[in-house]
């Protein structure tokens, strides 16, 4: 839109000939954006959008994966509702969501603030080590957390030994699996974070830190006038994305827990996929529109939260 | 004592820069403190306070993986004995061995490779493509598009591997590299990532290219695409992290170990592992699956390292800036 304007108050009155050239390259123009996005159309129609509104239509539907599929209405949307298993299902959620996303805020933030300084020494280094977390295959560090967290034989257990201190069963108590999992997903997010906090900070203006310390402004002060207050969009972009993942976390308890013990585990993604791999194909369906719900939900409540005091 | 009170965290820590004199501070407190901060400049950030923590926190970050890389040298039997313990003159490859001839990994790797190159290239062209036409073009229908690219963001991606499956044996590509590739290959993220690091390119730039003649496919290829250079950095390291780890999808649309990736492999590994088939003693297991993580993180982390620069400048330049 504010490109086309520009583009016409700079052509001169055009000369016949050239009038015949800028409606072709008008028309090419015009043309141009669908050209450039229908590659992506087409792979995004194929495999995004059609199994979208398949899912779709299959949460209306009790379907066990052969045959035909019955209609049901919403029975399956109302058979989660009233079972117990489901709304487990958002609270073992809701608990990681507690137990990660603040913390990672609080990590993310400090760690941000402190790499922020050009004169910190080996800010390179640390950029690097902190990112490393979040680039290893989520198999392999769910392998090592298996051991690492094992009862008897892991290095953790080991450690508290010498310590004095009794073992602990992370992976086999109810109490410990939930923030031993939160424990994987933070610290292989936590990078990530990082450098999405530093990249708002970055773009915050100097002279406002100069000006509040000209005023004799603390520190903490400053931090709390200056940082939060304009780094709030950037935190709220990083609340969104990981409420998405942790409310979508699927791999993690799958992987090492298994949603156990006594599915204290059994995250919101998870569940989902048992319905699938009971080959309960319309209620996973159904699970999962109600999962996007409250995502969308959740997202637009933080977008509000973070936004009100603009 | 309010200043001695205030930041007593921050700052205390804040001049150990300088031991006798921060002794002094911590002793005495009140006016001492407040004249030694006045003479050093208060810009400058607590250098050492800084340094312990962000140790610290590099400690927790590193040390599970360096302790299982370790472990996997380590003699099977004492890495579940003695976890803690460190002995580099008893270091043996015995666990890799053993790994390799019990699991595919070889063939994992040469087919991670081939949906890497494809998958990626598909990915690192027609995303910013895409993202292209989203950022600097109107065109009806636009808005409710792109609506639907953040939907997809949303929706749980394990939901969609069942429509897909049936799609993959509509097309009767269940087990082949296209279903392997085609998936996911322009996905929802890098479009609106793209979209992103491509709004910020000055719209002025482009239209005195199109002043100069050039063509709409010229602008994206001869302007946009070099400016844009550290975001389409980060894009690929994503990309490759993203493929790379992949192991849901290709876990159902393989069949057959000759098409398994290295997650597959891996994850296999460890599920046979849980179910004891391999037939052996939990340590000797212990060691291979550290061997097979090992193994399996380290390219990408050599890769990760050479690139790193370009990835955290590429994420600095694409993330929505405060």
């Amino acid at each position: 839109m504010t490109a086309s304007t520009a583009l016409d108050t700079r052509m001169p009155p055009p000369r016949a000939p050239r009038r015949r050239r800028l409606t072709r390259t008008a028309l090419r123009r015009r043309l141009a954006p669908y050209v450039f996005i229908l590659p992506f159309i087409a792979i995004f129609a194929l495999f995004s959008v059609y199994p979208m509104i398949f899912t779709l239509r299959l949460s209306f539907t009790d379907w066990r994966g052969t045959g035909a599929a019955t209609w049901v209405g919403l029975d399956n949307y109302a058979y989660l509702l009233t079972n117990p298993g489901f709304w487990s299902s958002l609270g073992n959620s809701a608990v990681m969501w507690l137990l990660i996303v603040p913390a990672q805020v609080v990590i993310g933030l400090l760690a941000a603030v402190l790499l922020n300084n050009a004169k910190l020494r080996m800010r390179g280094f640390y950029r690097t080590a902190f990112i490393v977390p979040f680039v290893t295959p989520l198999v392999a560090i769910a392998q090592i957390w298996i051991v690492v967290f094992d009862q008897n034989y892991g290095p953790v257990n080991d450690l508290l030994g010498v310590l004095g201190l009794p073992g602990i069963g992370w992976l086999t108590t109810s109490e410990w699996a939930k923030p031993t999992l939160a424990l994987l997903f933070l610290w292989k997010t936590t990078g990530f974070a990082i450098i999405i906090l530093l990249s708002g900070l970055q773009s915050i203006d100097s002279t406002l830190y100069e000006a509040a310390e000209l005023d004799g402004a603390s520190r903490r002060r400053q931090l709390w006038s200056i940082t939060v207050p304009l780094v709030r969009r950037t935190l709220m972009f990083l609340v969104v994305l990981q409420t998405l993942a942790v409310f979508q976390m699927f791999a993690e308890p799958y992987v090492v827990t298994k949603g156990g013990p006594y599915s204290s585990t059994t995250t919101a993604g998870l569940y989902l996929y048992n319905h699938i791999t009971r080959a309960d194909l319309g209620t996973g369906a159904a699970n999962s529109f109600l999962l996007v719900i409250l995502v969308m939900a959740l997202s637009l409540l933080f977008v509000r939260l973070l936004r009100a005091k603009d | 004592m309010t200043t001695a009170m205030h930041g007593s965290k921050v700052e205390a820590t804040d001049d150990t820069g300088a031991p006798p004199q921060d002794t002094a501070n911590v002793a005495q407190a009140g006016r001492p403190a407040a004249s030694a901060r006045r003479r050093r400049p208060r810009r400058e950030l607590p250098q050492f306070g800084s340094q312990v923590l962000l140790m610290l926190l590099t400690l927790a970050f590193l040390a599970p993986v360096a302790w299982a890389v370790v472990s996997a040298f380590k003699p099977a039997v004492e890495i579940i004995r003695d976890p803690l313990g460190f002995d580099p003159t008893r270091f043996t490859t015995d666990n890799f061995v053993a790994m390799f001839s019990d699991v595919p990994l070889a063939s994992g790797f040469v087919n991670t490779a081939i949906v890497l190159v494809l998958k990626g290239a598909i990915t690192m062209f027609f995303a910013p493509l895409a993202g292209y036409a989203f950022a600097k073009y109107d065109f009806p229908g636009k808005n409710m598009l792109f609506g639907t690219v953040l939907l997809t963001l949303m929706l749980p991606t394990i939901v969609l591997i069942i429509p897909l499956l049936l799609e993959m044996k509509e097309f009767g590509w269940v087990n082949t590299y296209q279903a392997l590739i085609l998936p996911g290959s322009v996905d929802a993220f890098a479009i609106f990532w793209m979209r992103q690091v491509i709004s910020a390119v000055p719209d002025e730039l482009l239209d005195a290219a199109r002043v100069d003649g050039c063509g709409e496919f010229g602008i994206f290829w001869r302007i946009v695409v070099p400016v844009i250079r550290p975001g389409l950095a980060g894009l690929a390291v994503l990309t490759v992290m993203n493929i790379y780890n992949d192991f849901v999808w290709p876990v159902v649309v393989t069949t057959s170990d000759t098409m398994q990736t290295l997650q597959v492999v891996l994850s296999t590994l460890a599920q046979n592992i849980s179910g004891n088939t391999i037939g052996a003693d939990y340590a000797t297991i212990t060691g291979e699956l550290l061997a097979a993580s090992s193994v399996a993180l380290v390219p990408l982390l050599i890769i990760f390292i050479l690139l790193q620069k370009h990835f955290i400048n590429g994420i600095l330049a694409g993330s929505v800036k405060g």
